[in-house]
């Protein structure tokens, strides 16, 4: 193989790290090396299956609002979606942000089941705050793992550090995000799909879990996104040839006839001006009893409390700072988390801006980025099941209220599961599919 | 509410002519149409607010001569009604008998269940041996059921005294009509003479006086439902109703009314109560006098259809549109109750479209600053209000109410609630609007919130007719006004009357405008003038071409 040729995707070399994993390097498109491991045993040159095989590729094109994808603005995605089934009322699930929505979808099961409520927790057996990225946080098991015990299969590509670290090494083939961008801790689309080229070149996973970032990453970050919304406007488009690279490589690898494409987002974005912000602690500071007692952890538009003071004020002391933070113009409820089924991890109140407003703890500069989600107004999504397998249903448009958490159901039952124990909290959106 | 009121200017008008007063008699029939203008069931058959296992069922009967509408007089019957799966009556699914009389003015209302749903039926109705005449209907697809698609016809406005229906007509030639929507303005309260078409009484209303009486508003209903366009349009499709403000008094709010003279036309909440509950008697509609007109159908997973009442509960209209009231927060339109029912249904994720059947315009509208004298002048007729530059034009709308129409416009934000449609009559024009999201920022962005979608009246007087001007001539620059300075306005007719058919599918919904040649004549046809569409998720309208 010739590593620095433009036109070459082959297996650079294969190391074995004892018998915790296998490291793959692979030649990409462009010349890089991209570099996966693999479970102990794992095949890397599998041989081709039945031509009734089904590959499902779930691509989260992270942040996508679902009127973003427009025939003139992504093309590719807007094919994809006229010529399988979509499902335009789909929603996201609280709260509204990357990791609790993509461990729904792997899931099928609601926070208070999983144990990821959010991206942000306050960690009270540490005493920290901190994000949600590591692999024991989840506590529930994932269609990756169900589909290995079965004997097949399963990839992640994940764009987010974070999301590689809460999925961890469940799957078969992982990829490790990179080259990182700085502070925005996520690897550029283009060399996502260069890792999903090459997994699906080198092992051919049944499943391939994807996630892009470009489009969130430059919705947080433009500053015209009120308005003109150019960088996140260019990131779409950059996206969608993204996706483009990778359904022409799956027809041109004869893949595409038994492939069936899972397109969403995990939320989408809304943009606040700068006066626009909401800082519980600055709404409490005039209550230094209650503020003292009380830890935020911010997640854009979405802030969960926790009390931390004596149990005997407990209510008490909640009832107060709820109606506190209540009464700011830009706050849009306060609520208890359980009735949002977010479980205990998410604290004890979880407070939402309306749009065009966002959090910013503690201090009103904390939270510069315009684009923020979290909040109801960023639930609707993309949803649209695509590809070229028989199995999909082609041109249908489905008036069904798809969400996140619909993910693990509709591949189990694309793959023929049982669901988990206790059952899944989704619905499989089986009506995207012939048979 | 204003220094110019509808009545103010039928006043200033001068000589109104009577046309056909001499030679039609009350509910002559059109020249198109046969008519039922005999017999027990004279007022035709009509179903309505349809359920997915029932749909109510509505006739009138004269069992004896005696027995006129209003008179309160006539004998208690027994009228069985029988409902089919084939319009031959082959098997009988459902049948039932009911008792009526002079108490609720000989009509019969029925609730037919035990039916399938998304089905087609065939009702009828008996008195002794005398048949009615055969009604059809359809049932709601069940709850959550998919649902591939919905027609529904869009009318209101339709003032008897000036035109024919042939709006009424035409729609109910149109093929797989689930359902008409009627959003008010049903029937007018005017004496002849008070408000027609331009100057001319084309059929005078019976009684021959402003109604304010139950004897009144009953022999108002009867005489509507014996044009031969109405029970034919009954006939072919369950209605879905709510009254706006003629179905009572003009500008009618929960204290009162402009067309309404506290003492000598008697107490507003006596006038009132005789509408209603004429109302209730008369029309094919869930409702029962006194009681709650605003309610929630579903139409399995596509759509649900809140019909709202702006009427019963609103506060007293501003006097004008820069009458602090507009803004004041106090003021409703729907009411506290009303308004969290709307909300909350609109959150609900248990059907894709969320339409509402919305009697006045929720759009924020202003007014253009570069009318004329004389067009300013003609809106002032037409929305009976005063006219202000920059404004909000018409303070009888959502408009009128600022801090209701913002608390709907920023929920539909703030939950990101998607595909809401706003169907929306009284204006007499032909309207299709995005709403919003932030108006500052929507000439850049576009974003929005919802769409409305404004049928234009059946009859009822519209701009060309205030100007005295043919159709579509001095009001196409009065358009292009309100269009530039209102940018979220696609689309808007002021002159046409006429109906429309809303198309809704999964993938989106679609309003076509049709209009007729001639309201005053009963032969006039009619022709499709614009069609504009609303693809999934989007919140926006945009132009549809291809076939209706």
């Amino acid at each position: 193989m010739n590593n620095t040729s433009s036109s070459v995707n082959g297996p650079l070399s294969v190391n074995q790290e004892a018998t915790r994993r296998q490291i793959l390097r692979w030649g990409a498109m462009g010349g890089a090396a991209v570099i996966l491991s693999g479970a102990p045993g794992a095949a890397w040159a599998k041989p081709k299956g039945p031509q009734e095989r089904v590959r499902a590729y779930v691509l989260v094109v992270d942040g996508c609002r679902p009127d973003e994808i427009t025939p003139a603005l992504t093309p590719r995605l807007a094919a994809l979606r006229g010529s399988g089934t979509t499902y335009p009322a789909a929603r996201s699930l609280p709260v509204m942000e990357t990791i609790p929505n993509h461990v729904m979808m792997m899931t099928g099961a609601r926070p208070d089941r999983t144990g990821v409520p959010a991206n942000k927790i306050y960690d009270r057996a540490e005493g920290v705050q901190r994000d949600l990225d590591r692999p024991t946080d989840l506590r529930f098991p994932t269609i990756i793992e169900r589909l290995n015990q079965a004997g097949r299969t399963t990839g992640t590509v994940l764009s987010k550090e974070y999301l590689y670290g809460i999925f961890g090494e469940r799957a078969t083939y992982r990829w490790e995000p990179a080259p990182i961008v700085p502070v925005s801790g996520h690897a550029p689309d283009a060399a996502t799909m260069d890792a999903i080229i090459a997994m699906v070149d080198a092992a051919d996973p049944d499943l391939v879990f994807t996630n892009l970032g470009d489009v969130d990453r430059m919705g947080h970050s433009d500053l015209s996104g009120t308005t003109l919304q150019a960088a996140r406007t260019a990131a779409l488009a950059s996206t969608d040839r993204q996706v483009g690279r990778f359904i022409d490589h799956l027809t041109a690898t004869g893949k595409w006839d038994t492939s069936v494409l899972l397109v969403l987002a995990d939320h989408s974005m809304d943009w606040s001006i700068p006066t626009n912000v909401i800082s519980v602690d600055l709404i409490l500071r005039e209550r230094e009893d209650l503020r003292s007692q009380v830890v935020i952890a911010q997640n854009g538009g979405a802030d969960l409390l926790y009390w931390t003071g004596p149990a005997a004020s407990r209510d008490s002391g909640l009832a107060e700072v709820s109606s506190l933070v209540a009464a700011h113009p830009g706050v849009l409820a306060v609520a208890d988390p359980s009735s949002l089924r977010l479980g205990p991890e998410a604290g004890d109140l979880i407070a939402t801006c309306r749009a065009g407003w966002r959090f910013s703890d503690p201090y009103v500069v904390s939270n510069p980025i315009p684009g923020n989600h979290g909040h109801p107004a960023t639930e609707p999504i993309p949803f649209f099941i695509s590809g070229g397998s028989p199995r999909v249903r082609a041109g249908v448009v489905s008036s069904e209220q798809a969400r996140t958490i619909d993910v693990a159901p509709t591949l189990g039952f694309l793959f023929g599961m049982n669901a988990p124990a206790g059952g899944y909290d989704g619905t499989a959106r089986s009506s995207a599919f012939t048979g | 509410m204003s220094p110019f009121t509808r009545r103010d200017v039928l006043r200033a008008a001068g000589t109104v002519a009577v046309v056909g007063a001499a030679t039609a008699s009350v509910g002559a029939p059109s020249a198109l149409s046969a008519p039922v203008t005999a017999g027990p069931f004279r007022h035709g058959v009509a179903s309505g607010d349809p359920l997915p296992g029932g749909v109510l069922l509505w006739t009138r009967v004269t069992p004896s001569n005696e027995s006129l509408p209003g008179s309160g007089a006539g004998p208690e019957v027994t009228v069985t009604w029988e409902v089919s799966n084939s319009p031959e009556f082959r098997r009988i699914v459902s049948r039932g008998s009911t008792a009526t009389g002079p108490w609720r003015d000989h009509t019969v209302k029925v609730d037919a269940t035990g039916l399938e749903p998304a089905t087609t039926y065939w009702y009828r109705f008996r008195m002794g041996k005398v048949v009615s005449p055969v009604g059809r209907t359809r049932t709601a697809p069940a709850s959550g059921a998919p649902v591939d698609g919905l027609r529904i016809g869009v009318v209101s406005c339709a003032n008897l005294q000036a035109g024919w229906f042939s709006s009424y007509r035409h729609l109910a030639a149109h093929p797989d009509l689930d359902l008409v929507l009627h959003l008010g303005d049903y029937l007018y309260e005017y004496a002849p003479g008070e408000y027609q078409a331009r100057d001319v009484v084309v059929r005078p209303h019976d009684p021959a006086i402003e109604m304010t009486v139950l004897e009144h508003y009953r022999r108002r209903h009867a005489q509507y439902k014996q044009d031969a366009d109405l029970q034919a349009l009954h006939a072919v499709a369950p209605f879905v109703v709510t009254w706006d403000d003629h179905e009572s008094a003009n500008d009618a709010w929960s204290g009162g009314a402009e067309n309404h003279t506290e003492g000598t036309e008697g107490a507003w909440q006596a006038r009132r109560a005789a509408a209603q509950q004429a109302y209730a008697e008369w029309m094919p509609v869930r409702y029962d006098a006194g009681g709650q007109l605003y309610r929630r159908l579903t139409f399995g997973s596509l759509a649900s259809l809140s019909m709202l009442d702006l009427r019963t509960y609103r506060d007293e209209q501003a006097s004008g549109p820069t009458d602090p009231a507009v803004d004041d927060p106090a003021r409703s339109i729907t009411g506290e109750a009303q308004m969290d029912w709307l909300l909350n249904g609109l959150s609900s994720q248990d059907a894709q479209w969320k339409l509402v059947g919305n009697p006045v315009m929720i759009t924020p509208i202003r007014f253009p600053s570069t009318l004329s004298t004389a067009e300013l002048g003609a809106m002032q007729q037409l929305l009976g209000t005063t006219t202000i530059d920059g404004v909000p034009y018409n303070v009888d709308q959502w408009d009128g109410y600022a801090a209701d129409q913002s608390r709907v416009l920023r929920h539909l934000r703030d939950r990101a609630i998607s595909d809401t449609v706003f169907l929306t009559g009284d204006i007499h024009s032909g309207w299709a609007c995005d709403l919003p999201a932030d108006p500052a920022t929507y000439p850049v962005n576009g974003n929005s919130v919802g769409v409305e979608l404004v049928c234009t009246s059946v009859t009822s007087d519209n701009l060309d007719d205030i100007l005295r001007v043919p159709p579509r001539t001095a009001s196409l620059s009065v358009e292009s006004a309100f269009k530039a300075n209102n940018p979220q306005v696609k689309y808007l007719d002021f002159d046409s009357h006429g109906y429309s058919v809303l198309n809704v599918t999964p993938a989106g919904l679609r309003m076509d405008w049709y209009v007729l040649t001639e309201r005053t004549d009963p032969r006039s046809t009619v022709a499709r003038s614009q069609s504009w569409q609303v693809a999934a998720g989007t919140q926006k309208v945009t132009p549809a071409g291809g076939q209706a």
